[in-house]
Order: C-alpha cells, then structure tokens, then sequence
C-alpha cells in the first residue's frame, strides 16, 4: 500500500513529473547512446586495425624492434611457422617477409613498408583482400605482381598495370630493384596504411633476394580471442627465444583505448546522472513542498518518520525509474537498431580514416553496462531523494496542519 | 481513573518578540464516554490544547496523562505510535490523501498499525458503512462532498480503536445539514460505541450538542460547564 501510494503520488503532477521524466529518459538515452558510439569506433578501430595488418599475436625475433634490417629474420622461420599452425588454439598462421624500401614512378618515390606474402596464407589472417577497390589480389600467376593503397596509387600517380620500381637492401648490405606491376588497389579504414604499405609475392622477393625461404614475423589469429592469453603463455614456453606479443603489446594506444573505453563510458554517463539528480531533487523538494499539510496530517495520524522517509525515497526512485527504465529500454532499441544498420558517417570519413576509424560506425553497448546504469539511477534517485526526504521528515506536524 | 488528566499546564511560544502565553494553568479532567467542546474565541489557545492533548505539541510546564501514560516523557518516536495506537484525529479541512479511494484512506491507518489487509479491508468497509457511505467505498476524496470526505474521516479516526478522538472545528467547512448529520452520527458512536469526543469549536451547532462545554479566554479556562443535551 506504501508502494501504491508512493506510485500515485507521483502523478498527482503530471506535468511536473512528466518533465522530470522526460528529462532523465532524453539524458541517459542520450548518453547511452553517446558511449555506444565510443565504444563502437573503439570497437572498430580495434578490430580493424587486428584485420587490416595487426592480427592477434606477432612473433619476431627478439631484437626486431631496434632492428628492422632485412637480414634480422627469424632462424628457421619456415620451421617455427609451421609448428605454429599446429599449435593449440591458434586458428591460422602466416609467414610475411618484411622489407624497408622506397617505391618510384615515373612522377614521384616514396619510402614504403614491402611486405611478402602468400596470398592464400594471408587471407586467413587479414581482410586486405577485401578491401580491394580496383583490380584483384593476386589474381593471374605473372611474376612481380603487386597491391598498393590508393593513398600510395594517388601521392606516386599510378594507375592498374603501371609499373612501380621497388628498391630496398638485399641480404648483402647492397641495393635490390624490383619492377613491379600493379594488379590491384586497396582502400582500407587507414589512409596512412594506405600510403605506406604494399603487399607482393613472397615467392618474387625470394628470387630477387636469390634466398632461401625467410620470415621475419610470423601474424597469428586465435581460435578464441578470450583466450588470447593463455595462448600467449603456451607460445612463450614453446619458444622462449622469441618475441611474442600480443596486439595489446604492439599497439598499446589501442589496448588503452579498448581498455577505458567502459570506464569513460561509465563516467560520461554519470555526469549526465549528477547533473540529472539536481532536477530529479528540486522536483521532489517542490512535491514535498506542495504535500506539507497531506505530511503533516500523516505523521498527526501515527506515520513514523522512518516511514515518511521511505515514502519519500520510493516515490523518488519510481520517478527516477520511470525515466531511467525508458531511456534505456530507448537507448537499447535505437543501438540495436543502428548497431545493425550502422551510422554512415562518410561526410567525415577523411577524419575518421585519419585515425584508422571505419566511416560506418556500429554503436555496441555491453549488456552489462545496462545493469551497471540500473544500480546508478537508483543510487542516484536515493542521493537526490535525502534532501527531500529530510524536509518531510522534519516537519512540525502541529505547524503543518495549519498549512494552507 | 480519568481518561486524560491535564495538570498546571502552560504553553508559552516564544517566536516573536513578544512571548504569547497561549494555554495558561489548565488543570481538567476528561472521563471515558465524554462528548465535550472546548470553546473561545480566536487565539483563546483551543487548538493549542487540543495540540498538546493529541501529542502533537509540547508544553512549556505542566502534564497531560492519558490513561495514566504521561505524554511528557515519551520521545518523539513513542509518541508517533503512541497517536497511532491512542488517538484518533479530524481536522477541519479533512485532510484525506487524495489519491486514495476513500476505503483505502481508511485502510491506510490499520496498515500503519500492520493489522493484516484481510481484517483492514474488512473493518475499513465496516466503519464506511457505519458512517453511511457503504455506496461511496471505491471513491476517491475529490468526488466526495464535503460532508462525505469528513465522515470518511471519521471513519479513519476510528479505524485505529483509539482510546478517544480529538476533533478540530469538524463542522467549519461544512453547510448546516452536513455539519447536522456529521453530528448525529459522532452523538451515536458516542452513545452506543461509547466513543470520547473531544471538540475544539466556535461553532454553536457542535456547542448545542456537547455534553461538557469548556471555555477558554487567553489560555485559560474561564468556565466548565455540564449541560443538558438540546437538540
């Protein structure tokens, strides 16, 4: 009966608390989907960025880092490559040659990252093949084929079937060329990966190297990305001598991002609450303010103040609810919806991509979070309901009576 | 033993520059079954001795027994349940939650007391029919005359079985035939519920009725009178 009183209370102002109501419910739909939105670029330029070249785990040899000559490949890197696809829980493995170099035209040059990769191999690991816009990836069997960005393609003004000449150190310390012939363009999320990164056959750097089979970073994808850890630890006891890191290690930006992108979610939103629970408070107070006699008669009658107390919290808490349940029962509905369909955000796709961000965003919210959201405005409707509740509970009965 | 025994009581406020003496050495005794009118004037303290019998005020010195229970030395909590459990209370203008009907008005007191709703709903029903409104139950206060709303609040006055009930100025707001039938039926639960009445009033219509007439000048009891009833 207190409930059913505190429910009615509530709308005996309709228009007051209407707007209060509305207030919470446009405010937290708004945030929520705000940091749906963060999330989900944050989501997006993870997940892109482990597509497009990342992959889950890197393997090189340990000095690699400091040193990125040609010739600091990995010993016997066909050998561990191959154990590693066999390896529990990774999905697919792929050996890439990388190699430092500058790419010419006829027009213009500019220093490039030449990666060597099997094209079937590589398509387990990253969606580049996707990403192709004009031409194929790897399409024909002629010698010396190559892909580049369209960034690259547009600074070097190449078109399809132009010839670029690669140049780099070979394993002796001297200079290598490569001519080579532009079978597709790609178009990524990144524009700067775009204009620093070209992808041939393995097989052309070989013979041009006149070598043996050489890898200098083995790219992996786990079976389960929740287990990446675990599958990190078992790699690093199998081989000890090697550098093994995980995408978190290699882009640490990311991690961070990936990381605290729940924190300031939770924060975002609770500003939004805090700013929520002044509104929520003068609604409750002007209630209060309206009911004095009606609070007055009540603890006349034999209403503890405990008990006006509570009434007070709960007609706060439904009123917070009522808002709260329908921001987010809105918050959920629109981010399914575009979390489906997507947010084209093309009109500022240049930025986005400046930063490896994709120009359709998918908002993504976790499910936690809406329970998390729960629990606050019901702490918030209890902080903003004391002042209130103090007001009615410390009423003179006698005084307000007499109050008209 | 007396129902209520008021001894040397005083109230002084002090909230003005001037300390206004509203209730001044008021010594009286009130027995069960009484049907009694305090009366005066504007200011002359009615309501503030009303206020101080039903708990719901402090003296300044002085005491005030119900049935041997001195008020004085309850705390703020005890005398919460004390009014709940003791004393049942009509005001002037009804003062009855608006957003309930009127059953669950009555009903509302019995929860506070956590009688079960089963018997609430049962005696709640009960007592609007014996204030004659078994038709107007599931009916919220706002579609209810004046007259109506005030029987309503009788009936919860009595829902807690208090041991007597304080009524201040009932008939103020009501017409003449309201505030006559109001009156027969609080003269009827006195007489056959014998249920104590006390009335703070200058309404001639409630003086005509009381048994008792105590009046009050300045704060102080000037007569007490016994009267024949006259209808």
């Amino acid at each position: 009966m207190l409930l059913a009183l505190a429910w009615k209370n509530i709308w005996r102002n309709k228009k007051r608390s209407g707007i209060i109501v509305a207030a919470i419910t446009f405010g937290l739909w708004g945030g929520l989907f705000s940091s749906a939105i963060m999330v989900g670029m944050t989501e997006s330029m993870v997940e892109t960025a482990i597509s497009r070249n990342l992959s889950h785990i890197q393997i090189h040899k340990v000095d690699y880092d400091q040193n990125r000559d040609i010739r600091n490949f990995l010993p016997d890197g066909p050998r561990i490559l191959s154990e590693i696809e066999d390896f529990g829980g990774v999905s697919a493995a792929e050996g890439r040659t990388l190699v430092v170099g500058m790419a010419a035209s006829a027009s213009s040059s500019y220093g490039v990252n030449i990666t060597g990769i099997i094209p079937e191999d590589s398509k387990k690991i990253t969606d580049i093949y996707s990403k192709i816009v004009e031409g194929s990836y790897f399409g024909t069997d002629k010698r010396n084929q190559i892909i580049i960005g369209t960034k690259l393609a547009e600074r070097l003004n190449l078109k399809l079937n132009h010839k670029i000449i690669l140049s780099f150190q070979d394993l002796q310390g001297g200079i290598a060329y490569i001519a080579c012939r532009i079978v597709g363009f790609f178009k990524t999320n990144s524009s700067q990966f775009d204009e620093a990164n070209v992808f041939v056959l393995q097989k052309d750097l070989f013979r041009i190297l006149s070598t043996a089979p050489i890898v200098h970073e083995i790219a992996i994808r786990v079976q389960n990305i929740e287990k990446l850890d675990m599958v990190m630890a078992s790699l690093r006891s199998a081989f000890p001598d090697l550098q093994i890191e995980s995408w978190k290690d290699l882009a640490p930006e990311l991690a961070y991002l990936s990381q605290n992108a729940n924190i300031y979610m939770y924060l975002f939103v609770g500003i939004i609450l805090f700013a929520l629970l002044f509104g929520i408070t003068n609604t409750m107070l002007m209630s209060v303010v309206d009911r004095i006699r009606e609070l007055g008669v009540l603890i006349a009658i034999g209403m503890k103040k405990s008990k006006v107390f509570s009434m007070i919290v709960l007609e706060t808490v439904f009123l917070s609810l009522t808002g709260g349940l329908l921001g987010i029962a809105i918050g959920m509905i629109s981010i399914a919806y575009y979390g489906d369909t997507g947010i084209d955000l093309t009109a500022i796709s240049v930025s986005l991509e400046s930063f490896g961000a994709s120009a359709i965003l998918y908002p993504i919210l976790p499910v936690a979070m809406y329970l998390v959201l729960t629990v606050m405005i019901i702490l918030a409707a209890n902080i903003a309901a004391l002042l209130p509740a103090w007001k009615a509970t410390h009423l003179v009965p006698s005084e307000a009576i007499r109050t008209y | 033993m007396a129902l209520i025994e008021i001894d040397q009581l005083n109230k002084i406020y002090n909230t003005t520059a001037v300390a206004v003496h509203a209730v001044r050495d008021v010594t009286l005794r009130v027995e069960k079954k009484e049907f009694l009118a305090i009366v005066g004037p504007s200011g002359s303290g009615k309501t503030t001795l009303l206020n101080i019998i039903g708990g719901l005020d402090n003296p300044t010195s002085g005491k005030v027994l119900i049935d041997e229970t001195d008020l004085s030395t309850l705390s703020s909590s005890d005398l919460v349940e004390y009014r709940l459990q003791h004393i049942g209370f009509v005001f002037q203008a009804y003062n009855l939650i608006p957003v309930f009907t009127a059953r669950e008005n009555v009903e509302f007191i019995m929860l506070l007391q956590g009688v079960e709703k089963k018997e609430r709903e049962e005696r709640a029903i009960d007592l609007l029919k014996q204030v004659g409104l078994s038709k107007r139950i599931n009916t919220r206060p706002a579609q209810l005359s004046g007259g109506e709303q005030q029987r309503v609040a009788v009936a919860r006055s009595l829902a807690s079985r208090p041991a007597f009930v304080l009524a201040d100025e009932p008939t103020a707001n009501l017409d003449t035939e309201s505030a006559e039938s109001l009156l027969d039926l609080m003269e009827d639960l006195n007489q056959k519920h014998e249920m104590t009445f006390i009335f703070s009033t200058h309404d001639e219509r409630v003086m005509r009725r009381a048994r008792r007439i105590i009046t009050l000048q300045d704060g102080e009891v000037v007569s007490d009178k016994i009267v024949e009833q006259k209808k």
